[in-house]
C-alpha cells in the first residue's frame, strides 16, 4: 500500500487462500470491535489485532490473516507487509514461553551472555531454536528498555531483571 | 503546476523554469545527467535510493534532487567530488549484496545497475564479504523472481498500486532482509508484467521468456497492439524469424502508454510462432469434404470464379464481404474498396461487436486521448470495464484521480473495480444504461430513467450537475451496453455540455484494436447478425477476412452451411473455417506493415518484426491479388505505403497522411473526424424513450465485483494458443501450483474447461 | 536500582515513592490536575503555548526541539482534525526513564496530554507504546478509564466544554517507530518507515492532519510548566535548555538507575563517581555513551577534570550530546571494539531497510565487525569502516542511519587502541 492515506479505498474482492478464515469468540470479537472503535481508519488497529490473533492462534497462520485481511478488508499482501516487518509478529509458530534475552550493550557488559548460555544449556537449546515439546522458544533481542537492572529477560510479555543463574534456574522452574 | 516562471543556477548557469517544477527533471531537461534508481516520473515519490544527489546553496548536506522542487534563485551544483563519492558510494551498497553474474542474469545488457556501474567505472570490490542469499522463485507463470537482485527501488509496487490498483506486490520484511513479494508468494493479480518492465535490475523477469536470448540478439521493432482498442505502443523482439517477447522499456519505445503494457499485449504474443498457424491455402473442394492444401494460384483462381458464379446467378448483392477489426486499415480499406468498386454489394461490414457508426455520425466533439483522461478534471463513465476490457484507458482514469484529483463518476450495473477510485458510484440495474442515457440527453425523463434503472432522481441530478459545474476538461467514457440510439446521444452530449473553461471530450470503448479504424474506412456498413442472417435470402456467398464472433455465429452455425461459397482468412482454424470452401493463410501483426485506429483517434503504425510465416500472406495483398484475378488492378502494386497514400487521399478524415507522418510513436497523430455539430436528436430521443420504457422493472443489482481478469484471462481464438493462458482461465493459480516452475506448469490439461472466444479478446 | 533526583527538587519524580503512585486519588492529592484545572479555568490555547515557550522545554525524546516552538507550527485555521501522539516507543539502547514515569505516574502522563491537546485543539490522541511494554499499555489503560470515570478523558472535561480522547496504541517491535513519521506510519497501520520531511507533520501527520508528536518525559513536564509557571520552570534549569532531566543510567556503575538532575548540572564526573557511587569493583571508568547509543562516545579523560555540563549545550562541548539521556557506563573491562560491534548489530537490526546507505551500510559495516571478530581483520578496515559510515552519515532518508555511523566514527577516532588490537593481527 503506497504511503499517502488518503489513497486507502476498502478491498473489493474477497481473498481466497483456499483456506477458510480463523473465527473467534464473540468475547474476542468485542475486543477487537474496542480496538477498531479507537482509530477513525481501520487499518490502524492492524497491529493490535494482530498480537490478538497471535494470542488466540499461536501466531499468524493463513486462517489468521485470511481474518484479519477480511476484517481490516486490505488484501493478504497487506497483512504480510506489515507482519513481516515488526519483530514481535510470528509468522511461524513459537514455544508457549518465549525467552527473549536482552543482548544490547547495557546487559551485554552486565552478563547477558552468560544468561543466554546458561539457559542454552538448561534447554538444550541454541538462540533461536524451540524446544522439542513446543515449550520453550530462546530468542537474544535488542535492548528491552531495562537497562538499568541488567541482564535481563523477557518471558513473553513480563519483565525478568537483575538475573543470576540462580534466579534463571527459579523462574523457568516455576513455570509450568 | 504553474507556469510562472523563476530562475534558478545549475552548474553555474542560469535558468528560468517553471516554479515547483521537479529539480530532477529539470537538471535532466537542461542537460545535467543525474542518476537514479526509485525515481519515476508520475509514481509516489520514494527518495530511498539516493542516487540523485545534489548540493543545494543554503542547504545542510546534500539533498536528494527527486524530492526537491525549484524555487526562486536555487543554487544547484549536481557535479563535484562530493556528490561523485556519494553517488559512487550509493552504488557500491546497491552492488554489495548484488550477485555479479551479469552474464546468466535475464536483465544483462538492459540494466540500470549494470550500465550505471560500468559508468562510473573503477568501482573496485571492496565489498569481500559473503552476499545475502535468496532463492530465485516464480511468483506467476508470467513472473520469475530472483530476490537477490533487488535494490529496493519499489517501482513494482507502486506500478502495482497506483497503476493497476491491485496492490498485489509488497515489500516485506526489514533492513537488509527486506524482500518484494506477495503473501504465500503467489502473485495474485491481472499478470501485467508492468512489474517486470520498470524493474530496473533482473529482479522482476519475464517467466517466458526466461534464459531464451540475450535482449542484444533481439531485433527491436516497434509496433501497435492488436489486442484492445486503447492502442498501446510496444517493442516487438524478434530474432531469426521468431517473436521472441513484447516490451514497452522506454529505452526502445516511447508511446502513449509509456512502459505500460497489459497481460495480452506482453505475453500473449507466442500465437504468433504456433505451430497451429494455417500453413497453406486450403480448398474444400465439394461441401462435407476436407481441405486439402493448395497453391496461391490455384486458390486465388478458385475464390474469383466461386464469387463470378454466385454474382451471376444471384446478383451483386448476393457476394457478402465482412472484415474484422483486427486488421489494419490497409487491409480494411482494400476489403471495402474490393466491395463497393469492384463488386458493388450492399453486404459488407465488419464483425465488432457493437457499431461506432451512430456514435461518430453525431460526432459534435472531439475524442480524448490517453494523455486528456490523464489531466481531465472529471471523468464520466457509464458501462464498460476499461480496467478488463481498455486496460490503458483503465490506468489513465485511476492516476487521473489519485495523481491529479480528477472527480470520477462510474455509472455501471456492476460494482467494477475502478469505483474503488470513483467519488460518486451510480449502481444501477442491469441493462439499464440507456435510461441514464436517456435521462442526460433528454428533459424530464428522470423520473422514467430512475425508475427503470433503480436509483434516484437525485443521483442523476448529481451526474448533470457534475457535468454541469466541472471546470477544466470533462471526459465521457462509455462502453458498447448502450444501443444505438444512445450513442448517438452520447455523441452529442459536448453539444449540450460543453461551455466555457469547459470541453466535453468523448472516449469511446470499442473492443478491438482497429474498431476505430473499421469504421474509418467505410467497412461498418452491415451488422455481423444481420449478414448472418441475410444468408439463403440475399447472401450466398460470403468472403470473410477473419472470423465472426462466436456471440454473433452461435445458433448461425448451419446458416454458414447454407452459403454456396465461403472463403475465409485467418491464422487460425475458427468456428467459421469449419464451413469455409476456401481459407487463405493470412500474415498476423508481426508480418506486416500498416496502421491500427485506436480509440483516441490516434492513426498509429504497425510495423513488420518478422516476414510472414510459410506461405502466410497480408490480409490486403490477398484482396488485391482477388481483384486482380476479377480483372481490376488496385494499383498498389505490394506495397502498404500505396495502400496507405491512396487511405490518406479518399478518407476524409485521415486526408494528407502519409507513414512518414506517423514515424514517431512520441506524437502519435489524430484522425479528423467530422464534427456534426448540434444536430436535432428527438428522432433518437423518443425511440431511446420508448425502448427505455420496455425495459422490465428493476430486480436485483449485481453486487460482486468481478475478480481481477475475468475478462483478460478468457480464452480467446489467439490467448487459446498461449499455454500460460490457459494456467489463468480458471482464475489465478493457487499458491501450491506455482512452486515449480511455469515450465513444468504449462503442460496444459487438455480437457480443461475452457471459455469460448469472447469480444475484446 | 535507584529512582532519585539529584541537585534539585524531585520534580517529575515527585510522586514515584508513593504507595499507590499510580492512582488518581494518589496523583490528586499530591497536586495531580490541577494544572488542567488551572488551563480549563481561562488559560487560552495560546496562553498554554506561550507558557511552554518561556519555560524553555526542549524535547526529550532525542531531538532537544523546543517544544513550544513545535505546538506554534501547528496550524490553527486548519479544518482538520488535529492529533496528539506521545511516543513512549523508548527503544534507544540504554534508555528507561519513559517507563518508569508511565509505570509510577500514568496520570501525569494523562494530564500532559490533556493540556497539550486543549493547547492545539486535538480531541483525539494517542499514546504509542513499544510492544514490549505491554504491561505499561495496560497501567495506561487502567488510568485512562480510571481518569474517564472523574470526567478528566472523554466529553467535557471538568465541566468544561473541552473534550478529549486518550487511547493507547502499541508497537510490535521496531526502534525506527521512535522515529516520529514512522511512529505515525505505523499508527496508521502500514510498515514502519520514516516519511519525507517536509510536510513536517504539525502540517501533515496522522492521516494527513496536523500532528504533534512529543515524548513521555517532555509532556510530563507540562503539568508543572503549567502549575509553576514558565519562567519558574526554566530557571530550574539554564536559559536555553529548562527544567530537569531524567538520566537513565546503565553499565558499569554502583548505583544505576533513572535520576533527575536539572539541567545544566556539573559535572559528569561527580554524578558518576559519587551520585551513582562510581565503578564497581574498584574498576576504572574508561567510556561513557551519555546520550543513548546514537550519540559519540567518550573517553574518561574527556570527563574527569574536565567540568562537563550535563545539557544540551554542556555535553556538545565536550564532544558528545544529551540525546535521549541514555547514560551508559563502561569500565576498563570493556572492549570498545566490541561494544561497537554490538551497537552496530543493533542498528542492522533495526533498519527499516528503506534507503540504501543505511539498509545495505550497516549490513556490510555488520559483516566486517564480524570478520574481525572472527580474527580476520586488516589493518585497512578502520578505514574502510570510516568511509562506509562518511557514505551512510548525512545520506540516509532518516537519522537512523546518522545514529549508525557516529557511534562507530567516535570509537574509532577515540579508541584506535581497541580497533587496532584486532586489525593489525586479529585477535587470535
Ligand atoms: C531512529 C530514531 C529513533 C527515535 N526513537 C525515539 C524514541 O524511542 N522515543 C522518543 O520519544 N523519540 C524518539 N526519537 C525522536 C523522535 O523522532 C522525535 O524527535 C520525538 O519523539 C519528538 O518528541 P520530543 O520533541 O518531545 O522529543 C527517535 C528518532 C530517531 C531518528
Ligand atoms: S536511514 Fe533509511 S533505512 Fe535507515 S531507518 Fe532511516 S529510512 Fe530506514
Ligand atoms: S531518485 Fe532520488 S532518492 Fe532515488
Amino acid at each position: 500500500m503506497s504511503t499517502t492515506l488518503t489513497q486507502i479505498k476498502p478491498l473489493s474482492q474477497p481473498v481466497d487462500l483456499g483456506v477458510e478464515a480463523a473465527t473467534f469468540s464473540a468475547q474476542v470479537e468485542a475486543e477487537i470491535d474496542r480496538h477498531l472503535a479507537k482509530y477513525p481508519v481501520m487499518r490502524s488497529a492492524i497491529l493490535p489485532l494482530m498480537f490478538i490473533v497471535q494470542r488466540e492462534r499461536g501466531y499468524l497462520d493463513p486462517p489468521g490473516v485470511l481474518y484479519l485481511a477480511n476484517r481490516l478488508s486490505l488484501r493478504v499482501t497487506d497483512i504480510w507487509e506489515v507482519a513481516t516487518f515488526y519483530s514481535m509478529i510470528n509468522t511461524s509458530p513459537v514455544g508457549k514461553y518465549h525467552i527473549q534475552v536482552c543482548k544490547t550493550l547495557s546487559c551485554k557488559i552486565r552478563g547477558a551472555g552468560k544468561i543466554t548460555e546458561h539457559c542454552s544449556n538448561k534447554l538444550g537449546i541454541k538462540p533461536g531454536e524451540t524446544t522439542a515439546d513446543g515449550r520453550f522458544t530462546l530468542s537474544e533481542v535488542e535492548c528491552l528498555g531495562s537497562c538499568g537492572t541488567a541482564p535481563m529477560f523477557q518471558i513473553n510479555f513480563d519483565y525478568h531483571e537483575d538475573l543470576t543463574p540462580e534466579k534463571v534456574d527459579q523462574i523457568l522452574g516455576s513455570l509450568a | 503546476m504553474s507556469t510562472e516562471l523563476i530562475n534558478i543556477t545549475i552548474n553555474g548557469k542560469p535558468f528560468e523554469v517553471p516554479k515547483n517544477s521537479r529539480l530532477i527533471d529539470v537538471c535532466r531537461d537542461k542537460g545535467f545527467d543525474i542518476p537514479s534508481f526509485c525515481y519515476y516520473s508520475d509514481l509516489a515519490l520514494q527518495a530511498s535510493c539516493r542516487m540523485c544527489l545534489v548540493r543545494i546553496e543554503k542547504m545542510p548536506k546534500l539533498q536528494t534532487s527527486c524530492t526537491i522542487t525549484c524555487t526562486d534563485g536555487m543554487v544547484v551544483t549536481t557535479q563535484s567530488e562530493e556528490i561523485e563519492k556519494a553517488q559512487r558510494g550509493m552504488t557500491e551498497f546497491l552492488l554489495a549484496n548484488h550477485p555479479l553474474d551479469c552474464p546468466v542474469c535475464d536483465r544483462g545488457g538492459e540494466c540500470e545497475l549494470q550500465e550505471m556501474t560500468f559508468e562510473w567505472g573503477g568501482l573496485e570490490e571492496r565489498f569481500t564479504e559473503q552476499k545475502n542469499y535468496a532463492a530465485e522463485r516464480y511468483l506467476s507463470p508470467m513472473v520469475a523472481n530472483d530476490p537477490q537482485r533487488c535494490i529496493l527501488c519499489k517501482r513494482c509496487t507502486r506500478v502495482c498500486d497506483e497503476w493497476m490498483g491491485e496492490d498485489a506486490i509488497e515489500a516485506g520484511g526489514r533492513g537488509a532482509h527486506t524482500v518484494i513479494g506477495t503473501y504465500l508468494g503467489w502473485l495474485d493479480c491481472s499478470q501485467c508484467g508492468n512489474c517486470i518492465e520498470v524493474c530496473p535490475t533482473g529482479t522482476l523477469l519475464d517467466a517466458t521468456y526466461r534464459h531464451q536470448t540475450r535482449p542484444w540478439e533481439l531485433a527491436q521493432t516497434i509496433s501497435t497492439c492488436n489486442f484492445c482498442s486503447d492502442g498501446c505502443q510496444m517493442s516487438l523482439g524478434s530474432r531469426g524469424g521468431v517473436l521472441m517477447r513484447v516490451v514497452a522499456r522506454d529505452r526502445y519505445v516511447n508511446g502513449i502508454n509509456g512502459e505500460f503494457l497489459c497481460v495480452k499485449g506482453r505475453f500473449a504474443h507466442p500465437f504468433v510462432n504456433h505451430e497451429d498457424r494455417i500453413k497453406t491455402p486450403l480448398i474444400r473442394y465439394k461441401k462435407g469434404g476436407k481441405l486439402i492444401p493448395a497453391t496461391w494460384d490455384d486458390a486465388i483462381k478458385h475464390v474469383a470464379q466461386n464469387l463470378d458464379v454466385v454474382a451471376d446467378k444471384y446478383g451483386r448483392d448476393a457476394v457478402g464481404i465482412v472484415g474484422s477489426p483486427r486488421l489494419t486499415n490497409e487491409a480494411l480499406y482494400t476489403l471495402q474498396k474490393f466491395a463497393t468498386e469492384l463488386v458493388g454489394t450492399e453486404n459488407y461490414g465488419t464483425t465488432d461487436a457493437y457499431s461506432l457508426k451512430p456514435f461518430f455520425d453525431n460526432l459534435t466533439g472531439q475524442l480524448a486521448t490517453h494523455k486528456d483522461i490523464r489531466y481531465a478534471g472529471t471523468i464520466l463513465l457509464i458501462g464498460g470495464e476499461p480496467e478488463e476490457l481498455q486496460p490503458l484507458t483503465g490506468r489513465q482514469i485511476r492516476q487521473a484521480v489519485r495523481n491529479g484529483g480528477a472527480k470520477l463518476i462510474i455509472v455501471n450495473a456492476v460494482p467494477i473495480r475502478l469505483r474503488e477510485q470513483a467519488s460518486l458510484f451510480v449502481h444501477i440495474a442491469p441493462g439499464s444504461e440507456d435510461a441514464v442515457a436517456l435521462a442526460l440527453s433528454g428533459e424530464g425523463d428522470d423520473e422514467l430513467a430512475g425508475k427503470k434503472a433503480g436509483i434516484s432522481t437525485q443521483q442523476l441530478d448529481a451526474i448533470r450537475q457534475a457535468l454541469n459545474s466541472a471546470q477544466g476538461d470533462v471526459v465521457v467514457a462509455f462502453g458498447g451496453e448502450l444501443s444505438d440510439d444512445a450513442q448517438a446521444l452520447m455523441a452529442q452530449l459536448p453539444a449540450r455540455f460543453a461551455a466555457d473553461g469547459r470541453r466535453i471530450l468523448l472516449h469511446p470503448l470499442p473492443l478491438f484494436n482497429n474498431s476505430v479504424g473499421a469504421y474509418d474506412m467505410g467497412m461498418d456498413n452491415r451488422r455481423p447478425v444481420d449478414m448472418l442472417n441475410s444468408i439463403g435470402e440475399t447472401v450466398h456467398a460470403l468472403y470473410v477476412a477473419g472470423s465472426f464472433l462466436p456471440e454473433h455465429l452461435h445458433g448461425h452455425e448451419e446458416t454458414l452451411e447454407k452459403l454456396e461459397f465461403l472463403v475465409v482468412q485467418e491464422l487460425f482454424e475458427s468456428e467459421t473455417t469449419k464451413y469455409a470452401d476456401v481459407v487463405l493463410p493470412v500474415a498476423s501483426y508481426a508480418e506486416v506493415d500498416g496502421t491500427f485506429t485506436n480509440n483516441d483517434g490516434f492513426v498509429q503504425r504497425v510495423r513488420q518484426s518478422i516476414s510472414p510465416l510459410n506461405q502466410a500472406k497480408p490480409d490486403w495483398v490477398i484482396t488485391a491479388q482477388l481483384a486482380q484475378e476479377l480483372g481490376v488492378d488496385f494499383g498498389f502494386n505490394l506495397s502498404s505505403s500505396a495502400v496507405f497514400r491512396e487511405i490518406g487521399e479518399k478518407v476524409k478524415a485521415y486526408n494528407g497522411m502519409r507513414y512518414p507522418l506517423l514515424k514517431d510513436e512520441q506524437h502519435p497523430i489524430q484522425a479528423k473526424h467530422a464534427l456534426a455539430g448540434s444536430s436535432d436528436t428527438s428522432g433518437q430521443l423518443s425511440r431511446l424513450r420508448e425502448s427505455v420504457e420496455q425495459l422490465s422493472e428493476p430486480g436485483d443489482k449485481i453486487n460482486k465485483t468481478p475478480e481481477v481478469g475475468h475478462e483478460l484471462f478468457k480464452i480467446g481464438n489467439l490467448t487459446d494458443k498461449v499455454p500460460q493462458f490457459h494456467l489463468l482461465a480458471g482464475g489465478n493459480p493457487r499458491p501450491d501450483t506455482t512452486r515449480i516452475s511455469p515450465l513444468y506448469q504449462i503442460t496444459v490439461d487438455a480437457n480443461m474447461e475452457r471459455e469460448t472466444m469472447v469480444a475484446g479478446d | 536500582m535507584r529512582i532519585e533526583a539529584i541537585g534539585c527538587e524531585p520534580l517529575q519524580l515527585r510522586r514515584v515513592h508513593l504507595e499507590n503512585s499510580r492512582s488518581l486519588d494518589v496523583y490528586r492529592k499530591n497536586g495531580g490536575y490541577e494544572a488542567l484545572k488551572k488551563v480549563l479555568d481561562g488559560m487560552s490555547p495560546d496562553d498554554v503555548i506561550s507558557e511552554v515557550k518561556k519555560s524553555a522545554l526542549r524535547g526529550r525524546g532525542g531531538a532537544g526541539f523546543p517544544t513550544g516552538m513545535k505546538w506554534s507550527f501547528v496550524p490553527k485555521d486548519s479544518p482538520k482534525a488535529k492529533y496528539v501522539v506521545c511516543n513512549a516507543d523508548e527503544s534507544e539502547p540504554g534508555t528507561f526513564k519513559d517507563r518508569y514515569l508511565m509505570e509510577r505516574d500514568p496520570h501525569m502522563l494523562i494530564e500532559g496530554m490533556l493540556i497539550a491537546a486543549y493547547a492545539l485543539s486535538s480531541k483525539l490522541t494517542y499514546i504509542y507504546t513499544r510492544g514490549e511494554y505491554r504491561y505499561l499499555i495496560d497501567i495506561m489503560d487502567v488510568a485512562i478509564e480510571e481518569a474517564r470515570a472523574a470526567g478528566l478523558v472523554g466529553n467535557n472535561i471538568l465541566g468544561s466544554n473541552f473534550s478529549c480522547e486518550v487511547h493507547t496504541h502499541t508497537g510490535a517491535g521496531a526502534y525506527i517507530c521512535g522515529e516520529e513519521t514512522a511512529l505515525l506510519s505505523s499508527l496508521e497501520g502500514m510498515r514502519g518507515h520514516p516519511r519525507m520531511k517536509p510536510p513536517f507533520p504539525a502540517v501533515s501527520g496522522l492521516y494527513a492532519s496536523p500532528t504533534v508528536v512529543n515524548n513521555v518525559e517532555t509532556l510530563t513536564a507540562v503539568p508543572d510548566i503549567i502549575r509553576m509557571g514558565g519562567e519558574a520552570y526554566q530557571k530550574l534549569g539554564t536559559e536555553k535548555s529548562g527544567g530537569t532531566k531524567l538520566w537513565s543510567v546503565s553499565g558499569h556503575v554502583n548505583l544505576p538507575g533513572v535520576y533527575e538532575l536539572p539541567m545544566g548540572y556539573d559535572d559528569m564526573e561527580k554524578f558518576i563517581m559519587e551520585d551513582c557511587q562510581g565503578i564497581p569493583n574498584g574498576k576504572k571508568l574508561k567510556a561513557v555513551i551519555p546520550g543513548g547509543s546514537s550519540v559519540y562516545i567518550m573517553r574518561a579523560d574527556q570527563i574527569f577534570g574536565k567540568d562537563v555540563r550535563m545539557d544540551y549545550e554542556g555535553l556538545v562541548a565536550a564532544g558528545s550530546s544529551v540525546g535521549s539521556g541514555g547514560f551508559i557506563v563502561m569500565d576498563e573491562t570493556v572492549d570498545i571494539f566490541e561494544s561497537t560491534k554490538n551497537l552496530t548489530e543493533f542498528y542492522k537490526h533495526e533498519s527499516c531497510g528503506w534507503c540504501t546507505p543505511c539498509r545495505e551500510g550497516t549490513d556490510w559495516l555488520v559483516k566486517v565487525f564480524k570478520r574481525i571478530a572472527n580474527g580476520d581483520g586488516r589493518p585497512e578496515d578502520a578505514q574502510l569502516m570510516l568511509d562506509l559510515c562518511d557514505n551512510i552519515e548525512g545520506k540516509s532518508f532518516c537519522p537512523l542511519g546518522d545514529a549508525a555511523a557516529w557511534p562507530i566514527q567516535s570509537a574509532i577516532k577515540r579508541f584506535p587502541e581497541d580497533f587496532r588490537k584486532h586489525l593489525s593481527n586479529g585477535n587470535n
